[in-house]
C-alpha cells in the first residue's frame, strides 16, 4: 500500500525504480514479529545460538515424555501431574529460557545501536517495543505449550477421560498465556535496561528465580505460623507465585500453601494483569527514549 | 608472545587485579552485587523477628547457600572477564607481555574476594542472626570452600564461552539443585555439597553427603584446574564476532 504521507520509504537512489506494492507499517511490524520469534529459538542465526534454546526445550519436554510413558505402561486413570502443574514444576527451565533469550531480542539492538536502523523505517519506537515483546511472549508460550501438548497427546492416546482433560488443558493454556505475558515483560524490561548479556541474565534470574525462592520461603513460614492471609499476600510478589495462586484458585491442579479463594483470586488476577501492563508500558517508554536519541 | 626479551613472569599482577576490581565495582554491577547480601540478611532478620531463629535458618541451606552464593560467584567471575571478552578489549590486555596464567590468577583473586565478601560473609552474618554460632561457623566454612571452588570453575567457563553466565547457571540450577535433589549421587559431583561436607566437621547440623577427604581433594582440584584452565584458554585465545 503506497503511503502518501511518507514517500520514499524504499529509498530512491536513482537506480532502477521500484513500481511494486509498497507495504506499510503493519507489514514491517509483522515481519519484525516473525523474525523476533525465530531469533528467540536461534532460527536464522548461527548454529551455536540454537544450542541453548533447544537444549532447554529438550530438557523441558523429556519429563513429559517420561510421564506419558509411565501413564501408558502402568495404565493410570489420570495424569500424575496436571498440565498447569507441569509448567510450575519445570519453572526453573522456563525462567532460564526467558533469562537467556530475552537479551537476544532486547539487548543486542540497543548495545550495537542497530536500533537506529530499525527506527529509520516508518516504524515507531513503541510499535517496535510491542512487537519485540509479542515475539518473546509467543516464544515463551510455545516453550510451555510444547510439553503440555505432549502430555495431552499422551493422555488422549492412553484413553483418559476426554472432556476432563480438555478442560484442564484449556485452563493451563490460559494461565500459561498470562504467565508468558508477565515473564516476557519482566525479562524484556531488564534486558533493555542492562545491556551486557551477563548482567541482564543475572538480573532476570534474580527477578524470576531468586524472588520466587524468597516468596516461597516466606509463604511456607507464614503458613506454618498460621498467618494464612500473610502467606497469600506474599504470593502477590513473584510471577510464579501469581501463576500457581491463580491456578489454585481456578482449580487447575496446583497446590499452594494456603488455598487462594474468593476475593484473593480477583486480587491475584488484577496484580498479574497490572504487572504485565506496567512492564509493557515501561518497555515502550524505554524504547521511546532510546529511539529519540 | 612475540616480544623482545623474556615475558614478565609474575604470578599475581596488581595492575590487572586493580582493573578487574574497577570492572567489578562499576556503577550498576556494584548495586546488583550489593543486592544479594542485603536481600539475604534482610529476609533472615525479618523472619527471625516474625517467627523464630530456627525457621529463619532454613532459608540459608534452602536459598542462601545453594542459590545466592553461586549467583554471586557467577556475577563476580563473569564481570572480571566477561565484558572484556564481550567487547573485544581483551586483545589489548593479551598483547602485553604478561603471563596468561598471571592474568587468570589476578582476575580470579578479585572474583574470589568479591564472592567471599558478597556471598560467604552475608551467609555468616545471616546465620549468626538466627542464633547458634557453631552452626553459623560451619555454614560459613562451607560457603568459603564452595565460594572458592565456584569462582574458579566459573572463571574457567567465562574464558571458554560467551554464554558463560547461562552455562554456569545451568550447572548450578539444573545440575546441582534440580538433579541434585532427585539423585543423591550427584553430591559427589556437586561443589555446594563438598562445601557442606567440610562444614559438617564443625557443625553436625549440616548434612554429610560425601566423604570428607574426597570433598577436600575435589574442591582443591577443581579450584586449581579451573584457574589453570582459564589461563590456558587465554593463552590460545581467539576472538570471535558476536553470535
Amino acid at each position: 500500500m503506497s503511503d502518501m504521507s511518507r514517500p520514499g520509504v524504499i529509498h530512491d537512489l536513482g537506480y532502477r525504480h521500484y513500481d511494486g506494492l509498497r507495504e506499510g507499517t503493519p507489514a514491517i511490524a509483522r515481519t519484525l514479529f516473525v523474525t523476533g520469534l525465530r531469533h528467540v529459538y536461534g532460527l536464522g542465526r548461527s548454529g551455536k545460538s540454537k544450542v541453548m534454546p533447544f537444549l532447554l526445550l529438550a530438557m523441558s519436554v523429556l519429563p513429559a515424555l517420561i510421564v506419558v510413558g509411565v501413564v501408558v505402561l502402568t495404565g493410570l486413570d489420570s495424569l500424575p501431574v496436571s498440565y498447569a502443574d507441569y509448567t510450575n514444576q519445570t519453572q526453573l527451565l522456563v525462567s532460564l529460557f526467558a533469562a537467556a533469550q530475552a537479551p537476544v531480542l532486547f539487548s543486542r539492538d540497543l548495545r550495537h545501536r542497530s536500533i537506529v536502523l530499525y527506527l529509520a523505517r516508518p516504524l515507531s519506537a513503541p510499535v517496535f517495543a510491542v512487537m519485540r515483546w509479542l515475539s518473546l511472549t509467543v516464544a515463551l508460550w510455545l516453550f510451555m505449550a510444547v510439553p503440555t501438548l505432549m502430555l495431552f497427546i499422551g493422555a488422549m492416546l492412553s484413553g483418559l477421560d476426554k472432556s476432563d482433560q480438555v478442560t484442564q488443558l484449556l485452563k493451563a493454556v490460559v494461565l500459561q498465556t498470562l504467565l508468558a505475558l508477565l515473564i516476557a515483560g519482566i525479562t524484556g524490561l531488564i534486558s533493555s535496561v542492562s545491556l551486557r548479556r551477563g548482567f541482564a541474565v543475572v538480573g532476570s534470574v534474580m527477578a524470576l528465580i531468586v524472588l520466587t525462592g524468597v516468596v516461597t520461603a516466606v509463604q511456607a513460614i507464614a503458613a506454618e505460623q498460621d498467618a494464612d492471609s500473610a502467606s497469600t499476600t506474599a504470593g502477590l510478589f513473584s510471577p510464579w507465585s501469581l501463576y500457581s495462586g491463580l491456578a489454585n484458585a481456578w482449580d487447575a491442579g496446583i497446590d499452594t500453601f494456603v488455598p487462594v479463594d474468593g476475593a484473593w483470586a480477583v486480587a491475584y488476577a488484577l496484580v498479574a494483569l497490572l504487572l504485565a501492563a506496567a512492564c509493557l508500558l515501561a518497555l515502550v517508554a524505554r524504547f521511546r527514549k532510546v529511539g529519540s536519541r | 608472545m612475540i616480544s623482545p626479551g623474556e615475558p614478565v613472569r609474575t604470578v599475581f599482577n596488581p595492575t590487572i587485579a586493580k582493573l578487574a576490581l574497577q570492572a567489578l565495582l562499576g556503577r550498576r554491577r556494584f548495586y546488583l552485587l550489593l543486592a544479594f547480601p542485603v536481600l539475604l540478611i534482610g529476609l533472615v532478620t525479618l523472619i527471625t523477628v516474625l517467627a523464630d531463629g530456627d525457621a529463619a535458618f532454613e532459608i540459608l541451606p534452602g536459598l542462601g547457600y545453594p542459590l545466592v552464593l553461586p549467583l554471586v560467584a557467577i556475577l563476580a567471575a563473569s564481570s572480571v572477564l566477561g565484558p572484556e571478552v564481550d567487547d573485544g578489549s581483551i586483545v589489548y590486555l593479551l598483547s602485553k607481555p604478561v603471563s596468561r596464567y598471571g592474568v587468570a590468577i589476578s582476575k580470579w583473586v578479585v572474583a574470589l574476594g568479591a564472592t567471599l565478601t558478597a556471598g560467604a560473609l552475608p551467609i555468616l552474618v545471616a546465620a549468626l542472626i538466627t542464633g547458634d554460632s557453631t552452626r553459623a561457623l560451619g555454614l560459613f566454612v562451607g560457603a568459603v570452600v564452595a565460594g572458592t571452588t565456584y569462582s574458579a570453575l566459573f572463571l574457567a567457563i567465562s574464558a571458554v564461552t560467551r554464554h558463560a553466565v547461562i552455562a554456569s547457571l545451568m550447572f548450578v540450577l539444573i545440575w546441582e539443585s534440580l538433579l541434585g535433589n532427585l539423585f543423591t549421587g550427584i553430591a559427589w559431583l556437586s561443589i555446594g555439597q563438598w562445601g557442606l561436607r567440610i562444614g559438617h566437621e564443625i557443625s553436625s547440623e549440616l548434612p554429610d553427603p560425601a566423604n570428607l577427604g574426597y570433598a577436600i581433594i575435589a574442591s582443591l582440584l577443581v579450584t586449581v584446574v579451573g584457574v589453570w584452565f582459564a589461563g590456558d584458554r587465554l593463552r590460545s585465545f581467539t576472538l570471535r564476532g558476536d553470535e
